[in-house]
């Protein structure tokens, strides 16, 4: 039944694109210098982790009513969101700053502890920004497709595949000062879009058979509802099995192709989950009651809100 | 210190909505803003034994509010006297509380981008007055008091009749009591 809407919007999935893939990329830039050592990612790729980060955080910001009172989400320590805000804050301080040691013109650029450190920083927050927003949505207890942890996994997942995909298309634009260092990213980037679909499936299947009808009920809208042919041919297809198969074949631009429909694939999916939210468990008859309340378009609402 | 419930006597409802209305019309709310539907169940049943029962539904006032832990801005409160209600001062818009509340009680504010909700009309009861829409109700389907005093009418409703919980299962400990004539 249609209602009216009066959850988080697009801005907030849009939030978690950029934060997840911002994240990521830190994360494998992170890892990267600690296993293959310095130059093996792009510096753009390097720097936009940190931006991408911060372009998330002004989508949340623009989402919020009071979007001049953003500072306040730092405030209350036991809210998710406010550890959310923390951890996105040091990260684009450790993404930045780690990046800057690409500039070789810049004094500290071969200040090796410094950078280890700040690397270390990037894996920490890189995962934690990467993997929050399915904390924050997994603690839903009333949004039966959110609820538990399965969507810890499947950010996390989202956010290795974008973050992979967005250095792939960051060194193919200026490449890593060693770039055979990750020449294997694409195949990696590949194998996490197989595990993602992999795990996806059984997400459904278990919120499907293994739960409550609530869940089951909101799980089947992505099958055979509303969200099913943007799920299953946006997401699906087109995000996730072609640009897996794209990844695999040798060439620049084949890999390229597969990296942007990979990014396309996750912003995707995050769109679809933040508005799957919109399934609340409902108290008796008040899905009902909602569907009759109008939805804030009609022309008597327009006429007396003019008035 | 007292402890504020609120037990709907559903049997007694009889969906006039006077509690809807007194309730936007106190708190001054915009022409989409509702505190307090009332929703229905049913008409159910076949013929002579045919049933239709009214649930009033608003903020449930958790004693475990998970409104208050999602708040990042620390707008979302709870009183010593179990009642939650938002500091609109402090409150951002985030709509963190809204999706965190099992029972839709929250509600943006468009004009003034802020949420907000059913506090029991605190500023009334710190006078010792009632809530509107308890004030209003003309079947008594609505008993507020205070629940650790064992001579209120809530404590002994609460205690004596079989009153349920809305999605007791989820935790939250909600002081909103509800008495069915028979099960929804």
């Amino acid at each position: 039944m249609k209602h009216k809407e009066e959850g988080w919007g697009w801005m907030l999935a849009v939030d978690f694109f950029f934060a997840g893939m911002g994240g990521g990329m830190l994360l494998i830039a992170g890892i990267a210098d600690f296993l293959l050592g310095e130059g093996n990612t792009s510096v753009l790729g390097n720097f936009l982790g940190a931006f991408c980060i911060a372009i998330g955080a002004c989508f949340l910001i623009l989402e919020l009513g009071r979007p001049l009172q953003a500072w306040r989400v730092f405030m209350n320590p036991r809210a998710i969101l406010t550890f959310g805000a923390w951890t996105m804050t040091i990260a684009i301080g450790a993404g930045l700053i780690y990046a800057s040691f690409g500039l070789k013109m810049l004094p500290w650029s071969d200040w090796v502890i410094l950078r280890k450190l700040m690397a270390l920083g990037c894996i920490v927050t890189g995962l934690i920004v990467a993997t929050y927003p399915g904390v924050l949505l997994g603690r839903h207890k009333s949004r039966p497709f959110w609820n538990g942890p399965g969507m810890i996994v499947l950010f996390l997942f989202s956010s290795l595949v974008t973050g992979g995909a967005a250095h792939i298309l960051s060194a193919a634009i200026l490449p890593a000062y060693y770039p055979g260092g990750l020449s294997g990213l694409p195949l990696m980037v590949a194998l996490l879009l197989g595990f993602q679909l992999i795990f996806w499936v059984g997400y459904l299947w278990v919120k499907i058979s293994g739960t409550t009808e609530r869940e089951a009920k909101a799980a089947r809208k992505w099958l055979k509802g509303n969200f099913s042919g943007k799920f299953i041919y946006g997401f699906l297809l087109i995000g996730t099995l072609l640009p897996l198969v794209l990844l695999l074949f040798p060439g620049t631009g084949v890999i390229a192709l597969g990296a942007f429909l990979a990014l396309l694939g996750g912003l995707l999916m995050r769109l679809l989950v933040v508005y799957s939210g919109e399934d609340r468990t409902w108290l008796p008859g008040e899905e009902c009651y909602r569907a009759r309340l109008p939805l804030g378009t009609e022309e008597f609402l327009k006429a007396w809100n003019t008035k | 210190m007292a402890r504020y419930a609120l037990v709907i006597d559903s049997r007694r409802c009889i969906g006039c909505h006077s509690c809807t209305v007194a309730c936007r019309v106190h708190n001054d709310l915009p022409i989409d803003m509702i505190y307090n539907p009332v929703t229905t169940v049913g008409p159910t049943g076949v013929f002579p034994n045919v049933h239709m029962v009214h649930i009033p539904l608003l903020c449930m006032h958790c004693a475990n509010p998970p409104c208050v832990d999602a708040c990042p801005s620390a707008a979302s409160q709870q009183r010593p006297d179990g009642i939650v209600w938002v500091d609109e001062k402090k409150c951002v818009g985030c709509k963190a509380c809204v999706m965190a509340c099992p029972y839709g009680a929250r509600i943006p504010n468009h004009e003034k981008g802020t949420v907000q909700k059913c506090d029991f009309c605190k500023e009334r009861i710190d006078e010792g007055l009632r809530p509107h829409c308890v004030e209003t109700c003309h079947q008594k389907a609505r008993i507020f008091g205070d629940l650790d005093d064992e001579n209120s009418e809530v404590y002994k409703l609460v205690h004596g009749e079989h009153s349920i919980r809305l999605l007791k299962e989820l935790g939250t400990d909600p002081y909103v009591f509800y008495i069915y004539g028979w099960e929804v």
